[in-house]
């Protein structure tokens, strides 16, 4: 109990912070604050079915492709409102997510991993066939400006929400059963757990997440969507942001998306790489990466658990009672 | 008396800064502009598959440098603020986002790709930041310019240029088979279409074969078989210079050999002398242009390729060839000097768009001879002139030159 | 003793199973046997055709040298290696280096290979062995940042401008029966070939390949019989780094210019052809990759609806899609055993 309140507290003042924070950033990073948001909803939902299922997708650049599109196109052909396409986005990345996910659940590891790929690549292609409803290479954009503050309350407000109903879903029933898929499969089967149904269903809740995540990450290009935006390497950053927040954790989330958003202006200000005209930000950016995982290889998930173990650790030998872990 | 001395230096400090000030507040400078400054800024590939335009970012800054060295704009040096955004217009817009809040920069100058600028037009006409000389060849920019006022482009529309290969094929081939490699977007079909509907209904029954090609594929060859295997004897590419070279290379290797025509800006003598070197025979390619080639015999002691290769020697070392990328950025920014000029003492942003949209320029160095830059109120295409030109291998160094024939056309929007 | 009768003592049978196995089945045998006729009579009957054959296998066999690439590597370690398309590149640009040093190209590229092998072995010690207990996904995150590391470096060193190399094997053409084949082409099928078996003869026939394989697939047998497991992974590194290296130089006669980015298409077209495959089996990379490139060069020719250039991607991907549904560990993978 004292822990759930705890907890509680903690979000509560999570929440007071952000609401607080935009009066005191300008535009610009508003701006960046918002996408710490969107990348911190794809990473939850990448962290669903890798971290809480043990199904390793690389290909969420995809659904957020799907969200981002669906998005840009309800504004731009069908005057949507914008806030109204974010579950519609929500919607649509989950039905794509069900459908991909139902033969995917036949895969596992690297094999996964590879098919999802396959989609990351392939989303953007077709966005060149369909050239009548994406506008090709040219993109499409939405109805109207997008705010920076407009932007940063969506953004937040959505991660909030996502951030509920991933916790609602993973303490409850549905978590657990994804937990038992991870740890054995044949053990989840033996115990009456249905692999394809809660495979599929991590699946799809992960791309809805991907798919609000894409439409924000529009919303942030200027209500600009365009397939080069959505290339392989915006899979690969949302993976190393699962990576650096460390499978399995909630709270890491946070820290791995702020690291993707920040890690354009790291390297772009790193003061030895300025001296560098053309290559600086990849130079930077590659070395950031390598380092934080020969430091964090569990990522703060890891790190996290690490100090909780050295704290109580300490408690029990200052004879402090520990806790009780919910 | 220690104090009160402190303190009379203290007011007169006060008095000072508050003179200071006001003086300056009674100018009121547009963003970007100080007593000695011009600040401009821009976004262009360094990286990912269109680096190959790099040149011409560094070119421009090469004019700049020169121009600042020779007194600068009505006595402000121009600062030169340029990101690399690797054509990726979710990395362009908070790069351009940095160079307007951050950087406050006076004008979005260059910057360069028709999906980056597309990204970011909304945004600085909201903020009616200039957004002028981009570098594309898409219509958008001189066409919307109603609901975009403050965005501009420079260089010829990619569909005039295309009106122009078809009028040439319908007038000089007339046995012409019409073989098309086109890239798979709306670039590639702009060209296309354009192409189709200046061949006009009995031109187009020439069209033997159109094949398309994505920029992901990693070879070109079957739509260069396929082209081949239609019997086309007239090549046109609307492609970009990967796959360009990529093609004129396979055709030559699989023994077809027609007339070809190559697209302005695949068309540099870099590109056709890598082709050569690989084994394509590309003499005699057809393109056109409107910058000076400054390997063409005819131009190369000219007095404009002489001050190009001495800016480009002084402010960009080290190259040892001079292609028309490196024209493009001069002629670019030796229009944009001029537009500043003309902007107001001290340059507003309103009066930077007012002087491009009322210019009538003579004498670019740069530009191919003769041709002018005209805009007004209701023309916002300041290059509208193309003349046709011919690919002869193995000029000065190696590399080819683009020689001009035939006329000038005008208008070509 | 030798190492043979050692393993054989331990209970380590299936490495000398491997030898002659592939792994396939009869019906992947078939279907390989069918595609094999299906292309023979096409060429028979069609010129076109038969380029278009000899060009898919030209492209095909650089898809699989990278694939095989992959694989070596996911055997030592696990893992799929996302720089293996930049490493290539990067090791390309010094091949590059090398000749406008004046070296001749078959100078800069057996230079080159060497090169290559020691980046792979150091890349491997420096930044792969001390996360690769911790965390797969450690490992994957390190290999994508080593190919925006690699990225930068040559962007910073060579630019972004494309370079030009001397064509390997000359510019010439030859006619067989009415049938254009480039000399490229040829000679790209021949050397990928020939880096293949190369490498199948030491690992099957030297003692070091054993030990390489018996530390990829039995580490903790192999320590015990005085294997050094860690270092036999960073040849595995080497060999893949010199692999790579190979696609690399073979992409660059096929691509006519050197750019960063040239070896983006053909990693994600490696990736395909290792799944497809297998993953574990070099021999299934390697066919994969040649099939790959033939069904690509074919489809965008006789494909019908589905030749559109924006399509080729994602049918090939759909393809390979239906063929895991239907072998979820590919065409020469064994079915992976489950842990309770």
């Amino acid at each position: 109990m004292r822990a759930i309140l705890g907890r509680l507290a903690i979000c509560a003042a999570a929440a007071v912070v952000l609401a607080l924070l935009p009066f005191t950033l300008s535009g610009l990073n508003q701006v960046l604050a918002a996408r710490v948001a969107l990348y911190f909803i794809a990473i939850l939902g990448l962290n669903i079915v890798t971290g809480y299922t043990g199904q390793i997708s690389i290909g969420h650049g995809a659904f957020m492709a799907i969200g981002g599109y669906t998005t840009a196109i309800m504004s731009a052909d069908h005057h949507t409102n914008l806030i109204a396409t974010l579950p519609l986005s929500f919607a649509i990345a989950f039905g794509c997510g069900v459908v991909v996910g139902l033969p995917a659940s036949r895969l596992s590891g690297v094999y996964l991993a590879l098919a999802t790929l396959a989609l990351a690549v392939s989303i953007p292609q077709l966005t060149l066939k369909f050239s009548h409803f994406t506008g090709a290479r040219n993109g499409i954009s939405v109805d109207g400006t997008v705010g920076y503050l407009w932007l940063y309350g969506v953004s937040w407000a959505c991660a909030a929400i996502l951030f509920v109903v991933a916790w609602l879903v993973l303490r409850g029933r549905t978590g657990r059963a994804f937990r038992a898929v991870r740890d054995s499969e044949v053990a989840a089967a033996s115990s009456g757990v249905s692999l394809v149904l809660y495979k599929t269903l991590a699946f799809g809740i992960s791309a809805a997440f991907a798919g609000v995540a894409g439409s924000l990450f529009v919303l942030a290009t200027n209500g600009y969507a365009q397939p080069d935006e959505f290339s392989i390497f915006l899979s690969l950053y949302i993976l190393i942001g699962a990576a650096v927040a460390g499978l399995g954790s909630l709270w890491g989330v946070m820290g791995g998306a702020a690291f993707v958003a920040l890690l354009p202006n790291i390297s772009q200000s790193a003061p030895l790489i300025r001296s560098i005209p053309v290559g600086g930000q990849d130079i930077a950016a590659g070395l950031v990466v390598v380092l934080v995982m020969l430091l964090l290889p569990t990522g703060l998930a890891g790190l996290l658990q690490r100090m909780a173990l050295a704290a109580s650790a300490l408690r029990r030998r200052s004879g402090i009672p520990t806790a009780e872990r919910g | 008396m220690r104090w009160k001395f402190g303190f009379l230096a203290f007011a007169a400090g006060v008095a000072l800064i508050a003179t200071v000030t006001s003086a300056t507040g009674a100018q009121k400078l547009d963003p970007g502009v100080t007593a000695k400054t011009i600040h401009i800024g821009g976004t262009f590939p360094f990286s990912g598959p269109a680096a190959l335009y790099s040149a011409i970012p560094l070119a421009e800054r090469a004019y700049f440098l020169y121009v600042n060295a020779h007194g600068g704009v009505n006595g402000r040096k121009i600062q030169f603020t340029y990101y690399d955004d690797g054509y990726d217009p979710s990395k362009t817009v908070p790069l351009t986002q940095k160079l307007v809040e951050q950087d406050k920069v006076f004008a979005d100058y260059g910057s360069l790709g028709t999906a980056p600028v597309l990204a970011t037009r909304a945004y600085l006409n909201a903020k009616k930041v200039p957004q002028v000389l981009v570098a594309t060849g898409d219509s958008y920019w001189g066409t919307d310019y109603k609901k975009y006022p403050w965005t501009i482009g420079w260089q010829p529309d990619y569909p005039g240029e295309a009106k122009i290969y078809a009028q040439f094929i319908n007038s000089k081939i007339p046995q012409a088979k019409i073989g098309i490699l086109y890239q798979n977007d709306a670039y590639g079909q702009n060209y296309l279409n354009a192409f189709k509907s200046g061949l006009g209904a009995s031109g187009q029954s020439k069209i033997v074969s159109a094949q398309s090609y994505d920029v992901t594929a990693p070879s070109v060859q079957q739509q260069v078989v396929a082209l081949k295997v239609a019997g086309a004897n007239t090549f046109v590419l609307f492609s970009t210079p990967a796959a360009t070279i990529q093609a004129l290379v396979i055709a030559t290797k699989i023994g077809w050999h027609p007339t070809e025509f190559v697209n302005n800006v695949s068309a540099t003598e870099t590109f056709m002398a890598l082709a050569t070197k690989a084994g394509g025979n590309v003499e005699g390619a057809i393109t056109a242009g409107y910058v000076l080639d400054p390997n063409s015999a005819a131009e190369t002691s000219k007095p404009g390729a002489v001050l190009g290769k001495h800016i480009l020697d002084l402010y960009d070392g080290g190259k040892s060839i001079f292609d028309t990328n490196d024209m493009y950025g001069l002629a670019s920014a030796w229009t944009m000097v001029q537009a500043l000029k003309n902007a107001g003492n001290p340059p507003t942003r309103a009066g930077l768009m007012q002087a491009l949209l009322s210019l009538n320029l003579k004498g670019n160095p740069w530009l191919y001879p003769g041709f002018t830059e005209k805009t007004s109120a209701t023309d916002h295409f300041p290059v509208e002139q193309l003349v046709l030109a011919r690919y002869h291998s193995g000029g000065p160094a190696g590399i080819g030159s683009f020689d001009p024939f035939g006329r000038v056309f005008n208008n070509t929007h | 003793m030798s190492v043979y009768e050692l393993f054989g003592r331990l209970g380590i049978r299936d490495l000398g199973a491997r030898r002659i196995s592939t792994g396939a089945s009869v019906p992947v045998l078939a279907l390989l046997v069918a595609g094999a006729v299906f292309l023979a009579v096409g060429s028979l009957m069609s010129s076109t055709f038969a380029e278009l054959t000899v060009s898919g296998v030209a492209q095909g066999s650089v898809f699989a040298s990278l694939a095989l690439a992959l694989v070596l590597i996911y055997r030592a370690t696990e893992v799929v290696n996302f720089a293996q398309g930049e490493m290539a590149m990067g090791t390309t640009y010094i091949a590059y280096q090398f000749t406008v040093w004046g070296l001749s190209y078959w100078a800069a590229f057996f230079a080159t290979l060497a090169i290559a092998f020691v980046a792979g072995v150091a890349v491997q010690q420096l930044v792969i062995r001390p996360v690769q207990r911790k965390s797969v996904l450690a490992v994957v995150i390190v290999t994508i940042g080593l190919l925006s590391l690699i990225d930068g470096v040559v962007l910073w060193i060579w630019g972004g401008d494309p370079k030009f190399m001397p064509a390997p094997f000359g510019n010439s053409v030859y006619h067989v029966g009415g049938v254009t084949m480039s000399l490229t082409d040829l000679g790209t099928i021949a050397v990928s070939i020939a880096t293949v078996v190369v490498l199948w003869l030491f690992f099957q026939f030297t003692k070091l390949g054993l030990a390489m394989r018996a530390s990829a697939l039995r580490p903790a047998a192999a320590r015990l019989v005085g294997v050094r497991v860690n270092w036999m992974l960073a040849l595995g590194w080497g060999f893949a780094a010199a692999l790579g290296a190979v696609s690399g130089l073979l992409t660059e006669p096929n691509q006519f210019v050197l750019s960063p980015t040239m070896m983006q298409p053909i990693l994600i077209y490696a990736f395909a052809a290792a799944v497809l495959g297998g993953l574990e089996s070099p021999v299934g990379a390697v066919i994969s990759g040649i099939a790959l490139g033939v069904f690509l060069n074919l489809l965008g020719q006789y494909g019908g609806y589905l030749k559109d250039s924006a399509l080729r991607l994602p049918v090939a991907f759909a393809v390979l899609l239906l063929v895991l549904l239907v072998k979820p560990s590919g065409l020469f993978g064994r079915a992976a055993v489950r842990k309770v």
